[in-house]
């Protein structure tokens, strides 16, 4: 009986406690596709994974009918969505969808554009204001200019010429332009997007849009020499659209999906079209100019997870769990219990017979500066290490020097 | 010793170091003598180079371009392809096979009878060997930054003010005339009353990942290499690339901060002092072994209120270089001869007479020499750089630690703060220690 008891205060305990429980409403999304010259099959369900895996959304795949289907029976219910996610284009849809899209988006509805969505649509009016620049299908100048940066300047080009255009995939820099919108807010200024269609001469209405990042066409890859609109927000009526021209997908996503990059500025998108704000905060492993950054099964590093493998560290595979733990540091500063909490799980990794010697010279590392009394045992423990020899002294005259 | 040398004694001793007899020195700095005892013109400064890399030849070469100004005569390097070159140099100079090697510098320092050294190494060196070379009285032109940590360059400070020597910091942006004018022009007020300066640094670029373990190559002695920094394997990062590890540099930040926040203080009046308060944010690569901040972007509050923001140069809307706002205007300057104002009529301003006139040198590497043969203090003298270099390191800390980092620029110590204290230096690998002075 007191057992029992004990084991429902503990479930009580951490579901208040527990960091990792979001609390908070759930935003319900509705991903549709079924129609593209992209591999559809493989890129929704991608999509669902990176959204729902926060625990703020919760989405359905809805596949319209095949190419030359009866659109007349594709007819969603938006209004019991806040957000809907784009993954489309082909046919269109009846005119009473439209009408129900356009109503739906115009009363504050949040809408995701998502790469090959771009292109769809090339007669609908109100799909191209949603989405402000779009691509092929026989845009031209008649659809609006062109929108891009050069030398640093925003450039609204109405020079005559198609619409949409991509080199071959290649890794690529993305360039925060706007650094003050809630999308980008802390966001590094300039950041490795992996291998992906870096999509350029996108026209459209452009009204009533802000172009958050850029991506340069380099003309080594058939690129324009621009920079090149890549995340963009538009305001339509009440509603909010984030259109997103990144994630090529492969099978499994691809490194286009996987990038960090696009998996947070997707997130920051989604949350920012339903909400108008956004609240999740910038991971440390967002990559930056020196290079690319996937995450392969699309989750973001948890606590448990990260201490479970920085015992294991081996330099040559990743060292993404030592920067984590730095960051985890920061987070901390001036909170001496989330200190100390920390500092605990490192010189249980300390005391660990298995856990890696390159793993406990990094953490005597950070222990020199961040430690307290607490870990000075551990660390004299380690003095018979010979590998560890140095990486002792150093932890020790350090902690020693200022108490 | 109340004389100089004269050009024959020079001569004669040069050929016994040529028989392989160490000399003494032939310029005897008037500042150990007492003012007024300047060497006839015409001789040389007996000099010799520690860290022949990159940025120790530019400075050979810099110097070697100077009319009879010196006499390169030992060169030491770790790298002995490096060193071999170096001597190449040298002896190219000299019209002889003369110039003596060494790869450890405390025998160059125990053997060599110098007038002056330049040094060009990898900062976690910086505080050994600065110290060290001063400790034997030589006189030092000595690479930006000067330090690694605050601690070492306290250290090197104090060694400096000791020993009495000329010290000169390759901070050369001061011998050049935008910096000279723009800061001088600050300082004087042309912008108003300075209020806020921006300092743009480079961008971070692309890593590396982390390379597998190499074999060291045979011309380099990786340990005497790594020195005082950890010991770690050889993955074919050390000359040049060293900078974008932080146990041997903090990047691009401390790279350019003898640069351009040197100028800002120049032009602040705020060169021998340091901010109060240093409070910001840096973004690291999640991978690889290149672990510098590859943005950053910290603000600075000085005591007589002034805010000093330093940034990469892609988060400031002039970019790279130094800016000062004043209550009227501002004043920018920066590289390829760069400077520019909220009004063009800034630029054409007169100093008048009684107004302030910064220190005046139109050749970096001359103003060296000249102050070894006059005595006189340098354009850029080692207090200065220190505090230069101390912003950056203070950033770095506040970017490590994610606190507002408070510190007393009197008493030259954060406050209240002990685990950002210990990030104020950097325990060495033995049988390495700072030395005392």
């Amino acid at each position: 009986m007191k057992k029992q008891y004990l084991i429902i205060l503990l479930a009580v305990f951490l579901i208040a406690f527990f960091p990792s429980c979001k609390k908070g409403t759930v935003y319900k999304t509705l991903i549709i596709t079924g129609q593209s010259e992209h591999n559809w099959k493989a890129s929704s369900p991608v999509l669902k994974q990176i959204l729902d895996g926060t625990g703020m959304f919760s989405s359905e795949i809805l596949i319209t009918p095949e190419k030359g289907g009866d659109m007349a029976s594709f007819n969603p219910d938006f209004s019991k969505y806040k957000l809907v996610v784009l993954d489309y284009s082909g046919d269109s849809w009846s005119e009473k969808t439209n009408k129900e899209f356009v109503e739906y988006v115009r009363n504050g509805g949040g809408v995701v554009i998502y790469h090959g969505s771009s292109i769809s649509f090339p007669d609908w009016k109100e799909y191209n204001e949603m989405t402000g620049l779009g691509g092929w299908r026989d845009r031209n100048e008649k659809d609006g200019p062109y929108v891009y940066y050069r030398r640093n300047e925003l450039v609204i080009d109405t020079t005559a010429g198609i619409a949409g255009s991509h080199g071959e995939r290649h890794d690529f820099e993305v360039r925060t332009r706007i650094t003050d919108h809630p999308i980008t807010s802390g966001l590094p200024g300039r950041w490795m997007h992996g291998s992906d269609e870096l999509y350029q001469q996108l026209r459209g209405p452009a009204k009533n849009m802000q172009v958050l990042a850029t991506a340069f066409a380099d003309t080594a890859f058939d690129g324009t020499g621009r920079d090149e609109p890549a995340l963009m927000v538009i305001n339509y009526g009440n509603g909010r659209i984030f259109h997103t021209t990144l994630g090529h997908a492969d099978e499994g996503g691809g490194p286009a999906m996987q990038c960090v990059g696009f998996i947070v500025t997707l997130l920051r998108g989604a949350e920012w079209a339903t909400m108008g704000s956004v609240t999740q905060e910038v991971p440390f492993d967002f990559p930056t100019a020196a290079g690319v950054v996937l995450r392969p099964d699309f989750k973001e590093i948890n606590f448990e997870e990260a201490f479970g493998n920085i015992g294991s560290y081996d330099i040559q595979k990743s060292t993404k769990y030592f920067t984590w733990l730095q960051s985890q540091i920061r987070k901390a500063a001036g909170d001496e219990k989330a200190l100390l909490k920390l500092e605990k799980k490192m010189v249980n990794i300390l005391t660990d017979k298995e856990a890696s010697v390159d793993a406990k010279k990094l953490l005597l590392r950070e222990i020199s500066w961040m430690g307290t009394e607490y870990s000075i045992p551990a660390i004299k423990g380690l003095a018979d290490v010979t590998e560890l020899k140095d990486d002792v002294e150093f932890a020790l005259t350090r902690l020693q020097v200022v108490k | 010793m109340s004389k100089s040398t004269s050009r024959r004694d020079f001569v004669k001793r040069s050929a016994a170091a040529a028989a392989g007899i160490f000399v003494v020195p032939h310029i005897i700095p008037s500042s150990a003598l007492g003012m007024g005892n300047r060497t006839a013109p015409g001789d040389r400064v007996v000099i010799g180079a520690i860290g022949t890399g990159s940025q120790g030849m530019s400075n050979m070469r810099d110097f070697l371009q100077l009319k009879d100004a010196v006499q390169f005569v030992a060169v030491c390097d770790v790298d002995s392809i490096r060193l071999a070159k170096a001597k190449e140099t040298v002896d190219a100079a000299n019209k002889n096979t003369d110039c003596r090697t060494y790869e450890d510098f405390r025998e160059f320092l125990e053997k060599e009878k110098l007038d002056a050294v330049s040094i060009a190494l990898p900062d976690h060196w910086h505080g050994i060997i600065y110290t060290e070379a001063v400790n034997k009285k030589l006189n030092v032109y000595g690479e930006k930054p000067i330090c690694r940590t605050i601690k070492d360059g306290q250290t090197i400070v104090a060694a400096v003010k000791k020993n009495n020597i000329i010290w000169q910091t390759g901070s050369w942006q001061r011998s050049l005339p935008n910096f000279h004018k723009g800061a001088e022009l600050a300082i004087n007020g042309r912008a108003g009353k300075i209020k806020y300066i921006e300092v743009g640094l480079p961008d971070g670029g692309r890593g590396i990942g982390t390379p597998p373990v190499k074999e060291i190559p045979p011309e380099l002695n990786w340990e005497m290499w790594l020195g005082p920094a950890p010991e770690v394997p050889y993955r074919g990062v050390s000359h040049w690339d060293w900078r974008w590890i932080l146990d041997y540099s903090g990047g691009q930040l401390t790279d350019w901060a003898g640069h351009h926040i040197d100028i800002a203080n120049w032009g602040a009046g705020l060169e021998h002092t340091g901010p109060v308060e240093v409070s910001g944010t840096g973004v690291y690569p999640a991978e690889g072994i290149y672990n510098v901040s590859v943005e950053y972007d910290f603000l600075c509050r000085y005591a007589n209120g002034i805010e000093m923001r330093v940034a990469n140069a892609s988060r400031l809307k002039l970019g790279m270089g130094t800016t000062w706002y004043g209550d009227k205007g501002w004043i920018h300057t920066d590289r390829g001869n760069r400077l520019s104002a909220s009004d063009p009529k800034i630029l054409e301003e007169v100093i008048g007479e009684n107004e302030i006139h910064l220190y005046k040198s139109e050749d970096h590497w001359q103003n060296f020499i000249d102050c070894v043969r006059s005595g006189n203090q340098t354009i850029a003298p080692v207090d200065v750089a220190y505090r230069a270099i101390s912003v950056a390191l203070l950033g770095e800390i506040a970017m490590t630690t994610g606190q507002t980092i408070y510190w007393d620029p009197e008493q030259e110590e954060i406050t209240g703060n002990p685990r950002a204290s210990r990030l104020l230096s950097r325990p060495y690998r033995q049988p390495w220690t700072l030395p005392t002075v």
